[in-house]
């Protein structure tokens, strides 16, 4: 009896676990098939400028 | 202080990292931004929620962008520079003149940001806090008296009636 129940809670378990695996999977997948097609629309546009941190002075003077 | 104390005296600012970023936030501020030292500097950051639904997974995605605030007092003017939690660059600023915008005002729900519409079109809502622990999403600083003077500059002199 005991065991029974074990079993039909890990059985759900496993269920809940893989369609959690699955989901996952499948919002990733579907994320980078996304993320391509917009690469290809927005490859033509120019990148944002960006700046980057300027090296500091203290490090520049420890060589 | 007792070990319970100890305990439950929650999350402690490392006050170096805090200096360290706030000196990196205002080498990047006027690096891009011109006559930056008549700026007082504070750090936000916007959210952009999006729903989606992939068939039988569906839920929200948040990205978060994080920001250099600058205010002038005298010029009544915000300017909002992007960068990111590492502070290892910034983008092109942007300037919001009072006079120049259509409207401005703090918001009350879902979040108390300072919300600016420069036109009809397009906004920006800027969130910002005191202290934000996590590094890895928001730049690490320490900004109690600052943001105390952006809000107070924010809704006694730039928001709109």
């Amino acid at each position: 009896m005991f065991w029974d129940m074990v079993g039909t809670a890990g059985g759900i378990f496993l269920f809940l676990l893989a369609m959690v695996i699955i989901g996952n999977l499948w919002f990733h997948f579907v994320e980078s098939v996304l993320g391509r097609i917009k690469r290809l629309f927005s490859r033509r546009k120019d990148p944002p400028a960006w700046h980057p941190l300027p090296p500091d002075k203290e490090e520049q003077n420890d060589v | 202080m007792g070990l319970f104390g100890k305990l439950f005296k929650g999350p402690e600012i490392d006050m170096e990292k805090s200096n360290a970023n706030a000196k990196k936030m205002r080498m990047l501020f006027n690096q891009v931004v011109e006559d930056g030292d008549s700026y007082r500097i504070i750090f936000g950051y916007t959210e952009d929620v999006s729903r989606f639904n992939y068939g039988f997974v569906h839920g929200s995605k948040t990205k978060i962008g994080n920001l250099i605030v600058g205010w002038d007092e005298s010029s009544q003017t915000i300017v909002v520079v992007p960068t990111v939690p590492d502070l290892s660059g910034c983008g092109d600023p942007t300037y919001y003149r009072r006079p120049e915008i259509l409207k401005a005002y703090r918001n009350k729900y879902p979040t108390d940001a300072f919300i600016i519409y420069p036109d009809k079109k397009s906004y920006i809502g800027i969130n910002a806090y005191d202290w934000l622990e996590d590094e890895k999403l928001y730049v690490y600083v320490s900004q109690e008296e600052e943001l105390a003077a952006f809000t107070d500059f924010f809704m006694n002199r730039f928001a709109t009636k």
